[in-house]
């Protein structure tokens, strides 16, 4: 007698001890064998309440902790936090210093871009592109600890400039590192545009068309792999980059594979951004005098992180700690393309979608809960 | 379109809505709405007429002895931005979702769900996306006045 065997929707639950990322995210598939029918995402894994602790803060104080938001872009959520604050006291920062502010943005898309290389290709199974552009990846380390003295937080903005200066022997040691990441990412064009099994892992895979980026508000570099021309850098320069100006890195695909085309070639962009800087890097002041408080006021800040537009909306009461600090992340409005585009997918195929965006947990999330002897803190209280 | 023309636009689009307009940057344009039920009607408008995407949704609390919340809606386009400005009491704090028109504004609509405690009227999935499950109920950290410790208590 014939069996009739029921076919139930089947759930696999990803993380949030996540094996591909070294961050926590939960996602549940829904799979019909192997393919992926239905995907939601939970977060909030390494929320740390920081909008809540910058109301405690005061303005300088606040610098170090938005800083801490994300271990890969540090800089650019210091300087769009610093932005906002110069804006809200009217005053702004010496043009030596917005010069500075973009170099150092500059450099840390470099590292960026080198370390999210190496994190797809990980996804992707190539693990010889990942240990190579990692290792590629210690020349601009190298570059970031000599310019600022920390690999991590480079801790370069103040309120008003910033705090560091380039010599003569910095501006050597950059030039050089250039000229070798260049002919690196000559290579890594080569590789990922002409590798026959890498191609086969990113060409058609987790294809967004330009309509579908626009609807499900995607930015960044994931944006402008499916044709959609944005980029703060250029839409609404800020700092120096009315000055020095980047050229719209843009693909019509919206694969995998375009999404590693204009980051690679992002990377160039952004060497010939960096030497223009050095060439011309203003004379004068670092920074100005900063009011200790700030008149009631408002303001919203944009700039283009290396992930994508990244937005800060700041507001002060007229005391010395903002009434208001609000962050939104890249990832978060990319993450929504990445429940979307795993759908009729292969779930082989998920971490490597999921990579794509190239997400950063830390940027969305913002509070950790500490369980010590059942008794439940958050890292607020332990201050 | 330049920033003359977008801002003339909006204040065409949306003046039977607002209750004034403030320019208070030349790349910025502020809207102060009059009742927060024109918000879809005022969104559809400013998607029809192709005027910025939604960058963000910021919840404001303008302090614990205050009434009422404040929900800013940021659109932008080239260098300018469109801030939609809507107020909501506090005791019954509620505003129609977007999804339907932006499908991105979901995760900003949970966040200020679970932040300030505004009901979306009409999101799919009002769950927690931030906050942990065990959260306490009615517990809003980022409203004024709240030490978000007590979540915890009583778990």
């Amino acid at each position: 007698m014939e069996e009739i065997i029921e076919r139930k929707p089947f759930e696999v639950t990803v993380g949030p001890q996540h094996p591909a990322l070294k961050e926590p995210g939960n996602f549940q598939f829904t799979v019909d064998g192997e393919i992926v029918t239905n995907a939601a995402v939970r977060l909030g894994y390494a929320h740390r309440g920081i909008e809540k602790a910058a109301e405690e803060r005061n303005w300088i104080q606040n610098i170090y902790l938005v800083e801490r938001i994300c271990g890969i872009c540090s800089h650019i959520h210091a300087t769009a936090y610093c932005l906002a604050v110069e804006h809200l006291a009217n005053i702004q920062a010496p043009p030596r210093a917005q010069a500075i502010r973009v170099l150092v943005s500059e450099l840390e898309r470099i590292h960026s871009h080198l370390l999210w290389i190496g994190v797809a290709a990980h996804e992707a199974g190539f693990d010889t592109l990942f240990m190579y552009s990692w290792r590629d990846r210690e020349t601009i380390m190298d570059i970031l600890e000599k310019l600022t003295g920390n690999r991590v937080n480079y801790s370069t903005n103040l309120l008003g400039g910033v705090k560091i200066d380039v010599d003569g022997e910095h501006k050597t040691g950059i030039l050089k590192g250039l000229d070798i990441l260049e002919e690196r990412t000559k290579h890594y064009l080569n590789i990922v545009t002409t590798d026959a099994f890498f191609l086969q892992r990113t060409r058609g895979v987790g294809t967004m068309t330009q309509r579908q980026a626009e609807v499900m508000g995607a930015v960044g570099p994931t944006a402008r792999a499916s044709g959609v021309a944005r980029d703060v850098r250029i839409e609404s320069p800020y700092g120096a980059y009315d000055e020095f100006r980047p050229n719209l890195i843009i693909e019509q695909a919206g694969d995998l594979e375009a999404r590693f085309i204009v980051r690679v070639k992002e990377l160039f962009e952004s060497y010939r951004l960096v030497r223009e800087i050095l060439d011309r890097l203003p004379e004068g002041e670092l920074s100005v005098r900063m009011p200790r408080r700030i008149k009631p006021a408002e303001y919203a800040m944009r700039v283009e992180a290396p992930r994508g537009e990244l937005f800060y909306f700041v507001k002060s009461n007229g005391t010395d700690k903002p009434e208001r600090v609000k962050v939104r992340t890249p990832t978060i409005c990319n993450m929504t393309t990445v429940v979307k585009l795993v759908v009729g997918h292969q779930l082989a195929d998920v971490p490597l979608i999921l990579a794509g965006i190239d997400p950063c947990f830390s940027c969305n999330d913002r509070m950790v809960i500490v369980r010590d002897n059942r008794k439940i803190e958050t890292i607020e209280s332990r201050r | 379109m330049d920033a003359e023309n977008t801002f003339e636009t909006v204040h065409l689009l949306l003046e039977d809505w607002a209750e004034r307009f403030e320019t208070p940057d030349p790349t910025r344009l502020e809207v102060y709405m009059k009742h927060v039920d024109d918000l879809v009607p005022a969104v559809v408008g400013l998607r029809v007429k192709k005027l910025g995407y939604l960058a963000a949704i910021v919840g404001l609390d303008p302090g614990a002895d205050t009434e009422e919340l404040e929900i800013l809606y940021h659109f932008c386009t080239q260098d300018l931005m469109i801030i939609l400005r809507f107020r909501v009491p506090k005791t019954d704090a509620s505003v129609s979702s977007l999804c339907d028109i932006v499908p991105s504004a979901e995760s900003f609509e949970r966040e200020l769900c679970e932040m300030y405690g505004i009901t979306i009227v009409g999101l799919r999935n009002p769950g927690h996306l931030y906050l942990p499950d065990d959260w306490k109920e009615g517990v809003y950290p980022l409203r004024k006045g709240v030490d978000p410790r007590i979540a915890f208590q009583n778990n």
